[in-house]
Order: C-alpha cells, then structure tokens, then sequence
C-alpha cells in the first residue's frame, strides 16, 4: 500500500525539487502543504505517515509543527529539511523528535542517502 | 517613463528560495561571529523603482537614519551578464544592537571602531548571501572591496550621491532575530535592467530543469 507522504514547505519550488529527489518507483501517496498550519491539518487526517519538514515558514513554522506532534502525540516519521544550517539548528529539531536533518538545497542523493541509513526503503 | 520589469510568481518564488537558501549560509556565518542562535524568518523579496526605494527602506528600517555599505558584483559575461551593487542598509537602533551583542560599549565606540564593525557585518552577510545567491544560479562572482555608502544619514542622502545607474532594485529585507535581541537590514541588490533580464532567464531555466 502506498505511505502517506506530507511534503510541507511554503516554496513552491522547494516542493517540487523534494518531489524531485524521491526515489524512483517509492510507493508514496504525496499531500502538500504550504506552511505549518495546513500540515498540522494534513497529519492529523492521517496524511503524514511520512514527512519532509522546513523550518523557516509563516503562519506556523517547523519547530512549532514538532511541538504540536509531540504534544498531540501523533506519529509521523518526520525529517527536517531546511536552509538553516547552524548546529544548533540540527540539535534542537532532533532534541524536538525529527529523525534526521538535511540541509537545502536538497537532491536525490541526499534524500536518498537519508531514507538508506534508516532503512526506509 | 520605463515601466518597470515584473517578474512571474513563479520566479519570484524560485528567487524567493533561492535566497532563503543563501540567508541561511549568512545567519550561520553571523552565529558564528556573534556566538548566538541566530532564528531565520522568510525573507521577503520584491522589486522596487528608485522611488520606491526609499519609501520601502523607512518603514522597514524604522529609523529616520541609516548605516549602509555597498559593494559592487559582476560575473564574466561583462555588461549583458549578472551584475550590480549589493547595498546593506541598517536603521541605527538596530546597529546599535548589533555593537552591544559584540560587547562594545558606548565611550569606545568610535567613527572609525564603528566603521570596522559596520564592514564586518556586512561582509559576512554580502559575502554569505552573494556567494550563496550566484552558486545556486551556476555563476561565478567577482567582487569590489565593501565601502561605507553612509554612516548616520536620512535614507533620502542614501542615494543622492548616486554614481549608479539602475533602473530596478531586487529588496531582500531581512529579520535576524537573536535571543532577546532582534534586527533589521535590508539587503538591496541594484540591478540595470540587462541584469534583471539575465537573471529572469536564469530563473526560468532553473523553473525548466524541475
């Protein structure tokens, strides 16, 4: 059956390039949301088995996304991708419950490099 | 009078990215230098006449005075290529936070001292932002020493000097926030209009390849 799958950035571009780099044939049923209020909506609909997350969004922005999740308790395997690349970043969405972090722009290779180290495949 | 060049929503949006990817290169290299967790927020992108420069730089800035650096870049493609002048402007309630973040205090704080930190700043930011801008886009850079364009002077003065000819300006205002502290600047990239039309087709390619 195919893993719902949320792709969360308020870049259209960004959105399309994560589509992009999955990798080819993955069974995934794709929701997208533009910003972390429409994302909040599509994990608790049950859209979000999996999710790639920015960080830097209006309305809601990523970090909030993993404080509702967690506070929510909802399950959703979420990995963070952002243009954000200061460590302490990194440290504070894995402290905040991501899987991993991966840093924009982002590519085939990385994504699914990511997805391999987790066994996600 | 020219009408003024408008880029489509969706190369405004590949812009957008393109320069949030960039910004936050620079936040990092600004962490770095402040030793603090800088929060990035989205950087808003528009296009701007001369006239609308100012008008847009006062209410951003929120400061009758200003600080600004500009510096000037080209790429290898001479006068039908990328090219045009990099303009960091900050209000000076926010500079003033910036030297109390690097722990100067106000006796010690001198033109020239302020001149040294005004340069600093700037050069990590244009530096960060530049490079970070023209690497996503495929192109080389080359660019001129940062100089001070003014240091304390209303936004109208900014520009009165003006030995540059542009005809548009790419605003990219920008919102550091660290810890308690927050600050502005606006990062103004100056283009003539041969240079806005490269970019668009640049653009447009990356918007192809997707």
């Amino acid at each position: 059956m195919a893993i719902p799958l949320l792709i969360c950035d308020d870049s259209n571009m960004a959105r399309k390039q994560v589509k992009k780099s999955l990798p080819d044939g993955w069974d995934v049923d794709i929701t997208y949301a533009t910003n972390g209020v429409e994302g909040m909506d599509a994990i608790r609909n049950g859209q979000a088995e999996m999710m790639f997350l920015d960080l830097t969004m209006p309305e809601m922005d990523g970090y909030e996304v993993l404080d509702h999740v967690k506070a929510e308790g909802l399950k959703s395997v979420i990995i963070v991708i952002s243009a954000d690349i200061q460590p302490e970043a990194r440290e504070r969405v894995m402290a905040a419950g991501a899987l991993d972090f991966i840093k924009k722009p982002i590519n085939k290779e990385k994504l699914v490099g990511v997805l391999q180290k987790y066994g996600l495949l | 009078m020219k009408e003024l060049p408008q880029y489509t929503e969706d190369q405004r949006d590949c812009l957008q990215e393109i320069v949030n990817v960039a910004m936050g290169q620079a936040g990092d290299s600004l962490a770095r230098l402040l030793e603090v967790f800088v929060t990035l927020s989205v950087p808003k992108i528009q296009t701007l006449s001369p006239s609308e420069v100012r008008v847009a730089l006062r209410s951003f800035v929120d400061s009758e005075y200003v600080s600004a650096i500009r510096q000037s870049f080209h790429d290898s493609k001479g006068q039908d290529g990328l090219r045009g002048e990099a303009l960091v402007v900050y209000g000076d309630s926010s500079f003033k936070e910036l030297a109390e973040l690097l722990a100067y205090d106000d006796e010690e704080l001198s033109e020239g001292l302020e001149q040294e930190l005004l340069l600093d700043i700037s050069n990590v930011l244009n530096g960060a932002c530049l490079n970070g801008i023209a690497e996503q886009l495929g192109e080389e850079l080359v660019y001129s020493p940062p100089s001070i364009l003014g240091q304390h002077v209303p936004v109208e003065k900014l520009f009165q000097q003006d030995q540059m000819r542009w005809e548009m300006a790419l605003s990219v205002e920008i919102n550091y926030s660290l810890e308690q502290r927050s600050f502005n600047c606006d990062l103004l990239l100056l283009m003539p209009d041969t240079a806005i039309d490269y970019l668009a087709n640049k653009l447009d390619e990356i918007l192809e390849d997707d």
